[in-house]
């Protein structure tokens, strides 16, 4: 029954078989890999031995201090996230509350969204200078005026009842906004933030590539220079941890206070 | 405040909408209504569906403003909602991230009236009038669609609402339930004594639950017959009274009138089509 409704069209499974075939798709992944590199059939150069690349990585964190390059990535992320967030969540929220802050801000919002990130970096790095704020200013880009339309469409998703219920129970506008919308749209407000996060990661490693001297994407572009491959894999690697154990944490946490839905 | 004015005074309420585009007329959807309504006295107001019934129960809440007339309730002349006009809809309006028990104490969260202990006691009063006390803990999205409603209809009157407005709140039930609820509603009032307006377009729940049945025309809505249902069924609405011939002749009466209307409104759309 259980093979059989694998199979199915939209059937069902348990959490356990889950795990299991996802254990086996990813043994074989790294088998394909290791097979196709240990004959050589793509030459080691370009496609290392996936022991060499957690070798790699073993060794920019004891002799190259890699640890520091991480923290400091992890650091311009969030930081310009937090920026993001805190400004995109009250404007989001008003653009839909108010027809003024909607009908004024969306086109401009819409119209800078749509700006490719890469394209501002080299103004950005005119503007802010190649240190950090170069770096919080191309994440911020990337991330502030997607988030705020995101936001902005979770309000506007909250059933129009809800709200009238709150005006008809003595509620005020800023009561409304507070016990109702923001409590209404929080789950998909978490999706989108992580989301968003996910993002994060793409723009800075671009920020570093570009103009850093330290940095996860610092590390990934200084060892091209030396065709180290293995390290340049470990690096991809390290974000690719990095942001499936955030994204793991963040969907635990959903699952763990949104219990009602 | 006059002595003898009534409880509720709506007052040749007109309510027109801007059609789209500048070629077309705007679209008259209430054509001068007034109607009284006493303190405790429950009424339903029956039309055929998109009459403007549930436009007028709306203005009344204060939820939409007329393009004429007046409003007054208890002596006071309607401008926007607030929580003495309590509203309940068909849609599941009770909050989700909330248990039975929360969604309930929602209704005493704006009040000023009263202390802390007196909202956990009306929480508490409210929770076992609508007949929930065994399901408090859960979140409404464990409960049925009925118990939901219960829930959406504790929490108005937690409130402390001088009237109820009721949007068809047992539209989107089962029949077996919706008939449970419609004979708890009426036991729930008995205590309470609220004043109600309830918009359906159900014949038999408009009959068994009425003092009032105000009967609307097609679009633009008009009142077109005022019936005192105690003037047909005598006594108090029980389970059976559903079965009594007093019941079954005015329904059938009822029925006759809004059949007409019925046809008038499919009428209507047809022409609609025709001259497009």
């Amino acid at each position: 029954m259980t093979q059989r409704s694998l199979f199915a069209y939209r059937g069902t499974s348990t959490g356990h078989t889950d795990a299991i075939l996802a254990v086996f798709a990813f043994v074989g992944f790294v088998g394909v890999w290791s097979l196709i590199s240990a004959f050589e059939i793509v030459p080691q150069r370009f496609l290392p031995l996936p022991w060499k690349v957690i070798g790699a990585l073993w060794g920019m964190l004891v002799e190259r201090n890699f640890i520091e390059d991480i923290w400091i990535s992890v650091a311009r992320v969030w930081s310009a996230f937090l920026l993001s967030v805190f400004l995109a969540i009250p404007i989001g929220i008003w653009m839909s509350s108010y027809r003024i802050v909607g009908a004024a801000l969306e086109p401009i919002v819409d119209f800078i969204r749509y700006l490719p990130v890469p394209a501002l970096v080299p103004l950005l790095i005119i503007w802010f200078g190649i240190g950090e704020a170069s770096k919080i200013a191309v994440l911020f880009m990337g991330t502030f005026f997607q988030l705020a339309l995101l936001i902005a469409d979770d309000t506007k998703r909250v059933p129009r009842e809800f709200i009238e219920i709150g005006f008809t129970l003595g509620a005020r506008p800023r009561h409304i906004t507070r016990d109702i919308v923001l409590r209404s749209m929080l789950p998909s407000m978490v999706d989108n933030l992580r989301i968003t996060l996910g993002w994060c990661w793409t723009w800075i490693i671009v920020a570093e590539i570009v103009a850093a001297n330290s940095g996860i994407g610092h590390v990934i572009w200084s060892m091209r220079r030396f065709v180290r491959t293995p390290e340049v894999m470990a690096g991809i690697l390290t974000v690719g941890i990095i942001g499936l154990a955030t994204d793991q944490l963040i969907r635990f946490l959903h699952r763990r206070y949104f219990r009602y839905l | 405040m006059d002595e003898h004015a009534p409880f509720l005074r709506v007052a040749g309420v007109t309510k027109t909408f801007d059609a789209e585009g500048a070629a077309h007329a705007p679209i008259r959807v209430i054509d001068n209504v007034s109607m009284n309504l006493a303190a405790g006295e429950f009424a339903v107001y029956l039309g055929p569906s998109g009459c403007g019934k549930t436009t007028l129960m709306r203005i009344v809440g204060g939820l939409e403003t007329a393009t004429g007339g007046e409003i007054y309730l208890a002596g006071k002349k309607v401008v926007g909602p607030d929580r003495k006009k309590g509203m309940v809809f068909q849609a599941y309006t009770s909050f989700p991230w909330l248990t039975v028990l929360e969604n309930i104490r929602f209704g005493t969260k704006y009040r000023k009236d009263i202390n802390a202990g007196e909202k956990d006691e009306i929480t508490r009063y409210y929770l076992d009038l609508v007949d929930l006390t065994d399901f408090a803990d859960f979140y409404v999205n464990r409960i049925s669609g009925g118990m939901r409603q219960r829930v959406a209809i504790a929490r108005t009157l937690a409130a402390g609402p001088d009237i109820l407005l009721m949007d068809e709140p047992f539209g989107a039930l089962d029949a077996q339930t919706r008939e449970f609820l419609q004979y708890q509603l009426l036991e729930i009032n008995r205590v309470e004594r609220k004043s109600v307006i309830f918009v359906t377009h159900d014949v038999e729940e408009a009959v068994f639950l009425a003092d009032r049945i105000f009967m609307f025309s097609a679009r633009p809505a008009t009142i077109i017959e005022e019936i005192r249902v105690a003037d047909h069924i005598p006594g108090e609405r029980t389970m059976t009274t559903k079965e009594t011939e007093a019941f079954f002749h005015l329904r059938n009466h009822v029925r006759d009138v809004m059949r007409e209307q019925s046809v008038r409104v499919e009428e209507a759309l047809t022409a609609e089509r025709g001259s497009e």
